[in-house]
């Protein structure tokens, strides 16, 4: 067979997978976007914050809610960097219309 | 088949044209090639004969004057119909053979053609009856870089010949061989000019030029024409 | 041309190609690599952004801490009255919620009050939830459950911070379809919240404000701190710009340790823009000295960077799919997770966002190929003569 072919066949074959993986992808995002409501409820009901990503310390637990120890204390949002504070400035949330003003009140 | 093929005129070419190292390297020659021509260009080392192969083969233009190919000027011609005129009607030898390293024998043979609306299958058979003709088949699928000098000359032989030029050109052709091998390459050459093919050498060997079927010598000093010989 | 010629030119660069095979094959890895991990990062981070935003839709427009001395405190109940007085406000609800770290197991759950029970129809718990008053049961998370080994039916016994030994039983277990969201929870009633954190009377952790008009909140959050200057307002637009800064951060911790690879890409690619070895002007020139046109050369240049960079993409962009969505992000889960007992199931929903696959393709197939044609190009409209001399 001319190389030319071969080389297609494999372009086409890796196409072909990605398009089987986009439909898998596609039942999985609808399964979850059918648990998601559900989902929603669990938050709504139980008034969470923050998702169980990070359980490897308290204040990764709860990033956005301040707290003795969190990382994000003064600004949610702000990088923090150990072994110093932020590297870089937090964000301006002004843009959100908050209340809170980050940068020079 | 006397009618000229092709016809230079007052062909001149500097190198650095301008620069400190400016060299005229062909000046002012006049030839003409008829059909089924067994031309040679001799001369000694530096007398312009590869630049004028490279001139008569489109391989570069002149600084002035025109080489005429079938009655066409072809001296202003764009590049775009040069490389078609490479590819058509000459088949070139190369001093060095540059052939492709890393590729086989067959492969480096149906090089020229590849870009062409060819038939894969049916260059390979074309390439393999080259091959046969000079008796390179049992190195077919060798990679070039291995093999003899001779066997080399051969490889480029065939890739000269894949799209049947009605011009062969060869450069020096018996630099890199010795006497045995010179004169299997001129019987190539030779076979050739009898199956109708204008032929054009440029040596100084005269093994080359020496021989009853070399009708015109054209002998070249310091780019400019000597002495034209016609049998 | 037609399409045997550029079929005959493709075939020609392939042979060209593989002529080099440990070379160009270890260009292919290196490509790959680095489309594995922009991909796969790039897959990881719109999914958990689209998840998150999903799952936090129903979180609590408002949060009202109390700081003392700049640190979070306990925040008086009745202040509750008083800010849902506020114009805009529709309902105000302590939150009584903390961290507890089992002894035992060597982990941090999070223990919360129950404040009401899920839809009916809810397929994320097996079992209920503790009734807001109700004493003496639990339901927990996946993780918690999949820790202590429990079940429902189980008692789970904690010890308080008075230091007696409180046990529940086991009325909810949550399914592992929401662990990114309860792995380490543990639901009790509010009045065994209390006890086992001996939280004095009529205080809650913080209070969540619900509001009439979402674009309304940040004014409603305004006035809160102005009449109670020593509260902190979190906004929910704020919890999910939270994530998205943790996420890119996390991102870009990953990102850094690859980075490596990342510039000895940059500087082979630079390596091939910026000139073409002796030996390829020369075949160049050999092509175009036995009838190549220019155009010839340039497409075998571009099938020559499409060959070696499409196949990269193809490969790289297969690889990071299933390597997130299948396999959990494995190779990054450690730098993403960071080291804890309780992992969540990270099993992400693979949102795929067209215009990010495009954009990645784009930045990796198109200057690839670029770099493989612009410094072939001169080569290929000089004059063959110079070859003919060797
Ligand atoms: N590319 C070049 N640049 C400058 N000078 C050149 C170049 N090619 C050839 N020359 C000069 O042109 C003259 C003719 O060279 P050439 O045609 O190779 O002669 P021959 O083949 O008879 O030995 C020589 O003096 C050579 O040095
Ligand atoms: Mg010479």
């Amino acid at each position: 067979m001319r190389k030319s072919l071969v080389f297609g066949l494999f372009v086409l074959g890796c196409v072909l997978f990605l398009a089987a993986l986009g439909a898998t992808s596609h039942v999985r995002v609808s399964h979850f976007l059918a648990v998601s409501r559900d989902l929603g409820d669990i938050t709504a009901t139980l008034k969470l914050t923050d998702i169980s990503f990070s359980d490897d310390a308290r204040y990764t637990r709860n990033p956005s809610q301040a707290d003795i120890f969190s990382a994000f204390q003064d600004y949610p949002g702000s990088i923090e960097h150990f072994p110093s504070g932020s590297v870089t400035p937090p964000p301006d949330f002004t843009s959100l219309g908050a209340a809170m003003k980050v940068r020079g009140q | 088949m006397n009618e000229t093929i092709i016809q230079t005129n007052e062909l001149t070419k500097y190198y650095n044209k301008g620069k400190a190292n400016e060299v005229l390297a062909v000046s002012g020659v006049s030839v003409g090639i008829r059909h089924g021509d067994f031309a040679v260009l001799k001369g000694p080392s530096g007398s312009g004969k590869t630049t004028m192969l490279s001139l008569l083969g489109c391989m570069t233009r002149p600084t002035s004057g025109s080489i005429t190919l079938e009655g066409r000027d072809i001296s202003h011609l764009p590049e775009r119909f040069l490389t078609d005129i490479r590819r058509t009607t000459y088949g070139f030898i190369f001093q060095q053979f540059h052939l492709i390293q890393g590729m086989s024998v067959l492969q480096n043979v149906m090089l020229p053609l590849y870009p062409t609306d060819v038939d894969l299958p049916k260059l390979k058979k074309k390439a393999e009856g080259l091959l046969e003709g000079i008796g390179m088949m049992k190195r077919r699928d060798f990679p070039v870089q291995g093999l003899s000098g001779g066997e080399q000359q051969r490889t480029a032989i065939a890739r000269a010949l894949i799209n049947d030029p009605e011009i062969v050109l060869a450069d020096e052709p018996t630099a890199h061989l010795d006497t045995a091998l010179s004169r299997d390459f001129m019987a190539i050459m030779k076979d050739l000019w009898e199956k109708g093919k204008t032929v054009i050498i440029a040596s100084h060997d005269p093994i080359v030029f020496e021989n009853e079927y070399a009708a015109l010598v054209v002998e070249m000093r310091d780019g400019a024409v000597r002495n034209v010989t016609r049998k | 041309m037609s399409l045997n010629s550029h079929m005959n030119v493709l075939d020609f660069t392939l042979l060209s190609l593989l002529r080099r095979k440990f070379k160009n094959f270890g260009i292919v890895l290196v490509f790959t690599l680095i489309v594995f991990i922009t991909g796969s990062i790039l897959f990881l981070s719109y999914s958990f952004k689209r998840e998150a935003l999903l799952i936090l839709k129903g979180s609590p427009e408002l949060i009202v801490q109390r700081m003392s001395a700049g640190r979070q405190e306990l925040i008086p109940v009745d202040r509750a009255k008083e800010i849902s007085a506020l114009p805009g406000v529709s309902g105000v609800e302590p939150r009584y919620w903390g961290y507890y770290y089992d002894l035992l197991v060597k982990a941090n759950y999070t223990i919360l009050a129950s404040s009401g029970s899920l839809s009916a129809g809810n397929r994320l718990l097996q079992g209920r939830l503790p009734g807001p008053e109700e004493k003496g049961v639990a339901a927990v998370g996946r993780g918690v459950a999949k820790a202590r080994f429990i079940d429902i039916g189980s008692t789970i016994s904690l010890v308080s911070s008075a230091g007696d030994a409180m046990d529940f039983d086991v009325v909810g277990i949550f399914e592992s379809d929401s662990e990114l969201l309860t792995a380490d929870l543990i639901v009790l009633g509010r009045p065994d919240v209390i006890r086992l954190f001996r939280m004095p009377p009529y205080m809650a952790t913080d209070l969540a404000v619900t509001v009439r008009n979402e674009t309304e909140a940040p004014v409603i959050a305004g006035k809160v701190r102005s009449r109670f200057p020593d509260t902190r307002p979190i906004l929910r637009k704020e919890i999910i710009r939270t994530y998205d800064a943790v996420f890119g951060w996390r991102s870009g911790l990953i990102l850094t340790l690859f980075a490596g690879a990342l510039v000895a890409f940059i500087i082979l690619a630079w390596d091939k823009a910026t000139g073409l070895s002796a030996e390829e002007k020369k075949e160049i020139g050999i092509l175009k000295a036995i009838g190549w046109e220019t155009s010839d050369i340039i497409e075998m240049k571009f099938w020559e960077g499409l060959v070696i960079s499409l196949s990269s993409f193809l490969l790289g962009i297969i690889l990071a799919y299933v390597h997130v969505y299948f396999f959990g992000a494995s190779v990054f889960a450690p730098a993403l997770k960071g080291w804890s007992v309780i992992y969540p199931d990270f099993r992400l929903a693979p949102f795929i966002d067209p215009y990010q696959i495009a954009m990645l393709m784009a930045l990796t197939v198109i200057p690839y190929i670029a770099s493989t044609i612009i410094p072939s190009w001169k080569a290929a409209i000089t004059d063959p003569d110079e070859v003919v001399r060797g």
